[in-house]
């Protein structure tokens, strides 16, 4: 079909320009086919992404409409501006509870990070040193991750909710008298702190254990050689080597923790008297028992919006350590 | 070639878009035509009902809803089980988008919730009717008026949940106390059952339990108080309320009731029943089944206790079944209503575990009243059982779900059966939360 010869093609080959038509053209083409090309990508991912635009941000765009009315769970209502923002952070009936949700929410998921973390790494190197059993001991500890939450409330509320639960009942042969665990509202959220550190601990340990995989053996060796204490190993090598995988966990604890409903929910409801109510159960609580939409999605808004800058900055933090 | 390649690639590319903006406009289209209406047809009258008893319930309910042979002209019914999961939002979405059901169970409050939407079908020509069959007169005594809302009847009574005092008759021999007849003798009955041990103000207010909270409206209802006024306004501080609040502080102080209820869930208190620690209690009319065990002979429901102001009360919840607008027959709605309350009765002699029934010739089957303990409810706590709008009134309203189950209540009732608040405090805080709730 083409007029050029083969010696001209070659030619054309060794200066790059193609081997068929003119140079000129065939870049026409080239860009031709190109937007062709793109237009049926376009096309081909267009319902894909029309449909995750449905999933993930139409909700989310409805939701913040919903965070400017004042309506139920079966109608509407009228658009109110920012009052269920400023009735939540400043000057309404929520204010209080709020606040109140808002500081249990910062110690819950204090506790639940760095707690979980601690038991975790302290597990992950006692799993690397030759112990009988290590397999089996790693399945057991597992578990707590694995068995479903509501089953965990359930025994967690079984071991602690009346006098006759067992660690009343070790509470009081200690001589500690009647301990309210969960009625008492300083133990109740130490309590239900000590749950969430408990169903978490697992994830951590398998993360720390993943990173403490890839540490380099010959780094420890030479640390010995060079007289290094197991202290200082674990301080100026351990910690650091795993610092990217300890910032990654620190990022997705963290968004486990303030987002954590059934923990919560299923131990205390959120009492007593909303003492163990972080921002995610107010909001249900808000939307679900109260039947007022505007002010829960407000909530619910916020709290992501702390979550989201909260991540930035760990997330800043895995980079920093990406570079060293 | 090239010039009819070219002009083949832009129609085969601008068909295709137009091709799959059709097709994506298929489903918007369907959403857009709307729901069944009020068109009529064969469509089937949609019977939307929850679990409201054990696993025996809804097969029953099912067989009795689909046995239903509609007279000429008039739709079937078709039986849906709808879970308590999520029911509030199962429902108004449903509702919204015209696909929910032409008659249906639900909350006890959702009837007054949509009915404040205009999505209600109201009751009065279908209880007109049966004032010529024998229904209407049927319902116990009551029942009817806590339905009616300004426009008309929002529903019709369907099961009772009601809140009794139960007592273990063993525990109060064993302390050598009688069974309580009024607050002072309740007082002492709790006093004896200490002595060996055993709380005498059983409850739970805890994750899911808001029983604590009823029983501490049903201690204002009894002394002649209650939450809302006759305008239907919060109305929480009255003596009447500060009297029962202080007495239950009372009980709270001298250790008659479980430090640690606030927080129990239901099975925590069924737990604390069965381990024998509490000698009496209030709770729901199926206490000693839900016990189980040898609570089935030891729990007896005592009489109401009258109050210091020598009035009788208690909370109930009278539960309901609703018509809505968007139904296939409005006639066929209230037919088939008609035909589930003429052949309803099983769901009570068959053990399926419903609430206590609304009517009273349910009351009177002999499997009915071979349970002494639900016999004496329906005689004797039945007749003096007020709704949440008590003392203002009877029927229900808009305005009690800002009460039933809500964080408000639970901080209230938590803060009394914790004991370190006084009463006043503790009701005009309930009182301040229900109005702000009101106006938002």
């Amino acid at each position: 079909m083409s007029t050029t010869s083969i010696a001209d093609r070659m030619g054309r080959a060794k200066r790059g320009v193609g081997v068929s038509g003119t140079g000129r053209q065939g870049g026409r083409r080239r860009n031709k086919s190109l937007r062709a090309k793109t237009w049926t990508y376009i096309i081909f991912t267009a319902p894909a992404l029309i449909l995750l635009l449905l999933i993930n941000l139409y909700p989310v765009i409805y939701a913040a409409f919903q965070s400017l009315r004042n309506g139920t769970l079966i109608d509407g209502g009228d658009f109110v501006g920012f009052t269920n923002y400023v009735n939540t952070l400043v000057a309404g009936n929520m204010t209080p509870a709020f606040w109140q949700a808002a500081l249990f929410t910062l110690i819950f998921t204090l506790v639940g990070v760095f707690g979980s973390w601690a038991v975790g790494l302290v597990l992950a190197l006692l799993l690397r040193t030759r112990i009988p059993a290590r397999g089996l001991f790693k399945v057991l500890l597992l578990l707590p991750w694995i068995v479903p939450v509501v089953v965990s409330a359930f025994s967690w509320n079984w071991l602690v909710a009346t006098p006759q639960s067992p660690f009343p009942m070790l509470a009081q042969a200690l001589g500690l008298g009647n301990v309210l665990f969960l009625a008492d509202p300083t133990l109740a959220k130490v309590t239900v702190c000590v749950f969430k550190v408990w169903i978490s601990f697992p994830f951590m340990m398998m993360m720390m254990s993943s990173a403490l995989a890839a540490v380099d053996n010959n780094v420890y060796e030479a640390a010995k050689v060079d007289g290094a204490g197991s202290w200082q190993v674990f301080r100026e090598i351990t910690l650091p080597l795993i610092s990217r995988s300890t910032y990654i966990s620190w990022i997705l604890m963290t968004i486990f923790c303030v987002n954590d409903f059934p923990t919560i929910f299923l131990l205390t409801g959120g009492g007593p008297v909303g003492s163990t109510t972080s921002l995610v159960v107010l909001a249900y609580r808000t939307v679900f028992q109260d039947f007022q939409v505007g002010p829960g999605v407000a909530i619910a808004f916020m709290t992501t919006v702390v979550l989201i800058v909260v991540s930035v900055v760990l997330y800043r933090q895995i980079r920093k350590a990406s570079i060293e | 070639m090239n010039g009819n390649s070219s002009i083949n690639t832009k129609f085969s590319r601008r068909g295709f878009l137009g091709l799959a903006g059709a097709a994506a406009s298929i489903p918007l289209l369907a959403a857009c035509s709307g729901g069944s209406g009020g068109g009529g047809g064969n469509k089937p009258i949609k019977f939307w009902n929850m679990p409201w008893g054990n696993t025996a319930f809804n097969p029953l309910d099912q067989k009795i809803t689909e046995a239903y042979k509609p007279a000429n002209g008039l739709p079937s019914a078709a039986y849906q089980e709808i879970q308590w999961a999520n029911f509030t939002q199962t429902f108004s979405s449903a509702v919204a988008s015209n696909t929910g059901p032409a008659v249906s169970s639900g909350g006890g409050t959702q009837a007054f919730q949509f009915e404040s939407q205009g999505a209600i079908a109201y009751a009065d020509n279908l209880l007109n009717s049966w004032k010529n069959n024998g229904l209407y007169n049927d319902f116990l005594p009551g029942l009817l008026d806590a339905m009616k809302v300004p426009k008309g009847y929002a529903a019709v009574p369907y099961n009772l949940d009601m809140r009794v005092l139960w007592y273990s008759k063993p525990l109060l021999d064993q302390a050598g106390a009688k069974v309580p007849t009024d607050w002072q003798s309740y007082l002492d009955a709790c006093a004896a059952l200490k002595k060996i041990g055993v709380y005498g103000y059983g409850t739970a207010a805890g994750a899911g339990a808001f029983t604590g909270g009823h029983i501490l409206v049903s201690w204002m209802i009894n002394n002649g108080g209650g939450l809302f006024d006759e305008k239907q306004q919060p109305n929480c501080v009255t003596q009447e309320n500060i009297d029962a609040m202080n007495f239950v502080l009372e009980l709270v102080s001298k250790g008659y009731i479980d430090p640690a209820s606030p927080t129990y869930t239901s099975a925590n208190a069924q737990a604390q029943w069965k381990a024998k620690k509490y000698g009496m209690g209030f709770d729901t009319a199926g206490l000693a089944q839900n016990v189980g065990g040898d609570a089935l002979n030891d729990l007896a429901v005592a009489s109401p206790l009258t109050s210091p102001n020598g009035k009788k009360g208690a909370l109930f919840f009278p539960n309901n079944i609703m018509m809505y607008k968007n139904t296939p027959s409005q006639e066929g709605s209230e037919a088939f209503l008609t035909y589930y309350y003429q052949n309803m009765t099983p769901l009570w002699t068959q053990a399926t575990g419903i609430g206590l029934p609304p009517l009273k010739s349910i009351t009177q089957t002999k499997e009915f009243q071979a349970n002494a303990n639900n016999v004496k409810v329906i005689n004797e706590w039945q007749p003096i059982a007020k709704t949440w709008a008590a003392p203002g009134g009877t029927a229900l309203f808009l305005g009690v779900t800002t009460v039933d189950g809500t964080p408000a209540m639970d901080t209230f009732t938590q803060s009394i059966l914790g004991g370190k608040t006084d009463a006043k405090s503790a009701l005009t805080t309930l009182q301040n939360s229900i109005k702000a709730n009101l106006k938002s």
